[in-house]
């Protein structure tokens, strides 16, 4: 494998998303390619950073009971009925 | 309060209740399939509108949609990735027709929004001097923002939602050649500008290793 080849696989690499074969051919390169080793280590941390740096917001509770109600109304006015009845 | 009577309703489960049973089941489907993804919802829908009124109204949008179609769900597929495409499509009829310049970035605003509704997680990288954790968060949703909307998007749903690539290929209608290619560019985009920022703060982004 060259570095042309190894940089077509290096996203993938990162994420799990090698077949076997791939995943061997891409180990033995950065074996002996400094350059893709280095590349390959700096992708792996831009994940990281993304993953751990990037704020997940709590959706607000006026949104979440929306959400809720609109997919329970029908079982409420249901049970409103029965109640009443 | 009181308990309702059992002896009360008992004439009345008639038909109503047959028909009502079906509709239930599906809520509580929709609940343990659909509604658990709300917060990655809500989040995908802030990151494409920068705008958290607009998000609201987007994943309520979508909820609602999805709720009326969940007929057309195929069960044992990816339930959230089935979301994030209804509110993309949501969002690209909704709010690009009327949207400003595309691939414009408006920093100020990027920063304003953080500002407004940055209220979770502690920092927790005061004490590290290294490039890594000298980044605010601040810095990489800038930057994450900055890029390009092809890259941004993949990064996003790769990283941050942890989709598989054959989900996001799917979710970009792309094949997953185009997703890797993708994936593989944005990083580096986004290395660079993450280095822009260290450099302008003097920090050392050499390897140590």
């Amino acid at each position: 494998m060259n570095c042309q080849k190894a940089r077509v696989l290096m996203s993938a690499a990162v994420d799990c998303e090698l077949s076997l074969k791939e995943e061997q051919g891409f180990l033995l390169h950065l074996s002996e390619c400094k350059e893709c080793k280095d590349e390959f280590e700096e992708a792996k941390k831009t994940k990281m950073i993304i993953k751990e740096k990037i704020v997940q917001f709590k959706a607000p509770q006026t949104l979440i009971n929306s959400i809720m109600e609109l997919t329970s109304l029908s079982t409420v006015e249901h049970e409103d009925t029965i109640l009443f009845e | 309060m009181d308990k309702p009577d059992p002896t009360r309703h008992v004439k009345t489960r008639t038909k109503k209740e047959s028909l009502s049973r079906e509709e239930r089941q599906k809520q509580l489907e929709f609940q343990t399939e659909a509604v658990v993804h709300l917060n990655s919802l809500y989040n995908y829908a802030l990151h494409l509108t920068m705008n958290p009124s607009d998000a609201e109204d987007l994943v309520q949008e979508t909820y609602l949609k999805a709720y009326r179609f969940f007929n057309s769900f195929e069960r044992g597929t990816n339930c959230k990735a089935w979301l994030f495409k209804i509110l993309k499509n949501n969002y690209i009829n909704r709010f690009r027709k009327n949207s400003k310049e595309p691939g414009k970035v408006d920093y100020d605003l990027i920063k304003d929004f953080y500002h407004s509704i940055k209220d979770v997680q502690n920092d927790t990288s005061e004490a590290e001097s290294d490039y890594f954790h000298s980044l605010l968060h601040e810095e990489v949703y800038q930057a994450l923002q900055s890029l390009p909307e092809e890259f941004k998007e993949v990064i996003q749903l790769c990283d941050i939602d942890g989709f598989t690539y054959e989900e996001i290929a799917n979710m970009v209608e792309s094949p997953i050649g185009t997703v890797r290619s993708r994936l593989y560019r944005g990083r580096k985009l986004l290395r660079e500008q993450l280095e822009g920022y260290a450099k302008k703060y003097g920090i050392n982004t050499d390897n140590h290793q």
